[in-house]
């Protein structure tokens, strides 16, 4: 028996080898593509894969796992062809247990559709990425992945107790469990976390739960400095203010916002910094005016309050679809973006920012900047132009150097994204500014035990 | 084409939300942002000359219902792309044989007996012992959409049951004999037909009541063209409006009364693209009723909105408020902008996507746990007539007539 027919063995009708079937899985949301690859399969659970992996083993057939496809460093591009795992269909919320905190859910499960569920017993996952439409439970914690709310609850890795997982090699694991703490050896439920598919491939995963905040309320501060920005995030959490959500957006940024969804600015501003608290339906508007009021210090040109929540949930959407809503800003339609992804300690933001900006304008490519500040974490937009090599450099030169920006303030190159195909420089200079490059050589002996072929992800993280 | 998939950063939104992905057992290549991708690769096979793709069925298996768009931050529209596709394919030899001969088919059997059936006849039986007002300028129009669900229900279960290659051989050959066609009369769905005759009697009833006077045309009433312009059989499509509009003319028609959303939506948007000079006062038939007084009951009922109104920004009416205003009304956890389509208009070409699409949609509007489900349209009541509790909003508003 052939490769195909044993996959079709597997598989039944779920493999897809018509070119036409393949091309969408040859993209995710970065700008990078690979050639059609072997084959793509859709399982329907974790035996599936495990009969798959000791196919490929035998076969030395590299393997890509793909979910929602919203990678923007290219983690879930087959680069090396072999087979794509598609986890589409692995999307059932199999149990929900608030008494214990804890969902556990199939791997596939859109963090959308795994938080629509969780609202209707009170209760929320709190990663939400701004891809969290598309964005899945396995992508996710693969990328440990932040969003907009990890300013108060952290990233992924705060929310995970425990995963099934198939190793490349077959075996179907168990890591981590239900409880919320539990102490036995190495945890390799943390070492999953980020590891962009290149360990093992995650079936289900134990995910943490919390009630939803009783009420939200917003206040949107424009200003024409960056800096000021920075310190007013900065102020608002050394005096114990710890925002929901806390964003910024400059100019291009809110530019694209009212082109894409009508929501205007004032004219005279250049930055927008969005805040939100969650507390009481007694105490939010005390909250909110005395959140306001260490803002107010750093002189806004504009500042209001809102608990409208068609109103914060236009705008949130807004920000949420603002790496897209930016290709609106593009000079000529082949234009592509390169995503800048650092994150400083918030005592160094707001002097990082004023490099950040600095270095964008003296480079002659044209970029926007917003992110979630809340927790140091800021984004910048790269337009990027194919066909000029003098281009690339610039665009090359320019992500380079906001990295650099980072790595200086004892931040790190990638906060939220992975480092995928795209980042793999930037990580080996932060290790070298570090004089940690060893930590490098130990990912790649950790790679080995797990995945002694090297099937898993191939060309991601590191060569 | 080129316009539209290059706005595309394939984020992945428009997949989360596209009805055809989960129904089609997640092959990537039949959700919306796989047809951008594989616009992206028509576009660029076009520009290098060559014609290895065969991209036919993504396309085809769209559903129209724009929900994509919906929530795309980049204002990207993966059903314009199905569509500005199909066009390309009604062109081309890139379709897979067997879609292109049945798409063949249907348009050739429309263009030549003004209805994709050839049952106008049929499909003027509704009237049979109603009278209208044969020197009205307004025209109730009725597109012979719900006259013909009781037969392409029936046409989409012969699919089935002949196969793939049958199928293809009948489509070819009534394609050479449209003559051929008329045979489907006799594969109706009898009670489905009983549902629409009601409705359709319903619809003139509540017209009436409302002091509105209208001419039909009856056996001369002529299909919409609406498959021929959702296969993409763009220059077809074209005389076939003027042949439509023709007709329109000659009994001296001013206004226009159309009674489903497909039908609404091709008239006010399309024929004015397409037949010059279209200045038709183009309405649908829920405007008209608004004087009309209705009683306020208890019953518990679950719209379906139809995605041709939610989704392409209809304001001229609102029947949420009018099946609100006479019931408690609920709406299904996919409702107003995020609404789900029925499946419909995948029936013919892709039967079991389209089952799988209204089986879902139909578990989410009985999730609600209401006495009864409002359709209006057609094509959906066709396609979620699951089980007794599925009802068009014209019998139901008529019920509650004071």
């Amino acid at each position: 028996m052939n490769v195909e027919d044993e996959l079709r063995d597997i598989f039944g009708n779920r493999v897809l080898t018509r070119k036409e079937d393949m091309i969408p899985y040859t993209r995710d949301a970065s700008f990078f593509s690979s050639d059609i690859p072997l084959a793509v399969v859709i399982p329907r659970n974790a035996m599936e894969i495990s009969k798959l992996m000791r196919l490929c083993c035998e076969n030395n057939i590299p393997v890509t796992v793909r979910s929602g496809g919203s990678s923007l460093t290219g983690s879930s591009v087959p680069l090396r062809g072999g087979i794509v795992i598609s986890m589409s269909a692995m999307n059932r919320i199999l149990e929900i247990k608030t008494d214990d905190s804890f969902v556990i859910a199939e791997a596939g499960v859109r963090l959308d559709d795994l938080n629509s569920e969780l609202r209707k017993k009170g209760f929320f996952y709190p990663p939400d990425p701004a891809s969290s439409m598309a964005a899945t439970v396995g992508g996710s914690i693969n990328t440990n992945a932040g969003g907009l709310r990890a300013s108060l609850y952290g990233a992924t890795k705060e929310w995970v107790l425990g995963m099934e997982v198939v190793l490349p090699t077959g075996e179907i694991q168990q890591f981590g469990g239900k409880t919320l703490k539990r102490t036995k050896g190495y945890d390799f439920t943390a070492l999953m976390v980020g590891s962009e598919g290149t360990l093992a491939i995650i079936t289900k995963a134990i995910l943490k739960i919390r009630p939803m905040p009783e009420e939200l309320g917003r206040i949107m501060a424009y200003f024409t400095d960056i800096e000021n920005v920075g310190r007013s995030i900065m102020h608002l959490k050394s005096s114990g203010f710890i925002p929901y959500i806390a964003e910024f957006l400059d100019k291009g940024s809110l530019e694209s916002v009212k082109i894409a969804k009508g929501i205007d600015y004032p004219k005279e501003s250049n930055y927008l910094l969005m805040v939100d608290m969650a507390s009481t339906h007694e105490s939010i508007s005390r909250l909110m005016e005395e959140t306001s009021s260490v803002i107010k210090r750093f002189n806004p040109v504009s500042i209001s309050i809102t608990t409208d929540r068609a109103e914060m949930e236009k705008m949130y959407e807004a920000r949420k679809g603002l790496y897209s809503s930016s290709l609106l800003l593009r000079e000529s339609r082949d234009q592509y973006i390169v995503i800048a992804d650092i994150v400083v300690p918030l005592s160094e933001l707001s002097s990082a920012m004023r490099e950040m900006r600095d270095i964008i304008d003296r480079s002659g490519i044209k970029a926007i900047l917003f992110g979630h500040i809340g927790d140091g974490n800021i984004h910048g937009n790269i337009f990027a132009s194919p066909g000029s090599e003098e281009n690339r450099k610039k665009v090359e030169k320019l992500q380079l150097d906001l990295g650099m920006v980072a790595i200086r303030h004892n931040g790190s190159v990638s906060a939220e994204h992975g480092i995928g195909v795209e980042k793999k420089e930037l990580l080996r200079e932060e290790m070298k500014f570090h004089n940690s490059e060893y930590t490098l050589d130990i990912m790649k002996r950790i790679k080995e035990v797990f995945d002694p072929k090297g099937l898993l992800n191939r060309g991601k993280i590191f060569d | 084409m080129e316009d539209e998939v290059s706005k595309c950063i394939n984020c992945g939104f428009c997949e989360s939300v596209c009805p055809t992905l989960p129904s089609a057992g997640f092959v990537a290549s039949h959700g919306a942002r796989g047809r951008v991708d594989l616009g992206l690769s028509l576009v660029n096979e076009i520009r290098t000359g060559k014609r290895s793709l065969r991209v036919s069925d993504p396309f085809y298996s769209c559903l129209d219902c724009f929900a994509c768009l919906q929530v795309c931050p980049a204002g990207v529209n993966a059903g314009k792309v199905s569509h500005l596709a199909r066009e390309i394919i009604a062109e081309t030899d890139l379709a897979l044989p067997q879609e292109k001969d049945l798409a063949a088919m249907i348009v050739s059997v429309t263009m030549e007996k003004m209805n994709p059936l050839g049952l106008r006849r049929e499909c003027a039986r509704w009237s049979s012992g109603l009278s209208f007002s044969k020197n009205s300028t307004t025209l109730l129009y009725t597109g012979n959409m719900y006259q013909l669900m009781p037969y392409s229900f029936a046409l989409g279960r012969a699919g089935k049951i002949l196969g793939e290659e049958a199928f293809v051989s009948a489509s070819r050959f009534i394609r050479k004999h449209p003559d051929i066609a008329g045979i489907t009369a006799f594969m109706k769905n009898a009670p489905m037909e009983k549902n629409v005759n009601l409705y359709l009697r319903s619809i003139y009833t509540l017209l009436r009541k409302a002091g509105i006077s209208f001419q039909y045309l009856g056996e001369e009433e002529p299909y919409p063209g609406t498959f021929i312009y959702d296969l993409g059989y763009i220059n077809e499509f074209s005389i076939y409006a003027e042949r439509v509009t023709d007709i329109f003319r000659r009994r001296n028609v001013t206004e226009i009364i159309t009674i489903d959303p497909h039908t609404y939506d091709l008239l006010k948007n399309q024929y004015p693209r397409y037949v010059k000079g279209f200045d038709f006062d183009v309405r649908y038939y829920a405007e008209y009723l608004q004087n009309l007084e209705f009683r306020k009951t208890g019953e518990r009922v679950t719209f379906h909105e139809p995605c041709h109104f939610v989704l392409r920004d209809v304001k001229d009416f609102d029947l949420k408020r009018m099946i609100g205003n006479v019931s408690k009304m609920e709406l299904p956890e996919r409702s107003g902008k995020r609404v789900m389509c029925c499946g419909g208009p995948a029936e013919l070409l892709f039967p079991d996507i389209s089952k799988n699409v209204s089986d879902e949609r139909f578990r989410q509007l009985k999730a609600t746990g209401t006495e009864s489900i409002i359709t209006a349209c057609p094509v959906c009541f066709s396609n979620l007539k699951k089980d007794d509790s599925v009802e068009d909003v014209s019998s139901f508003l008529l019920r509650h007539l004071m």
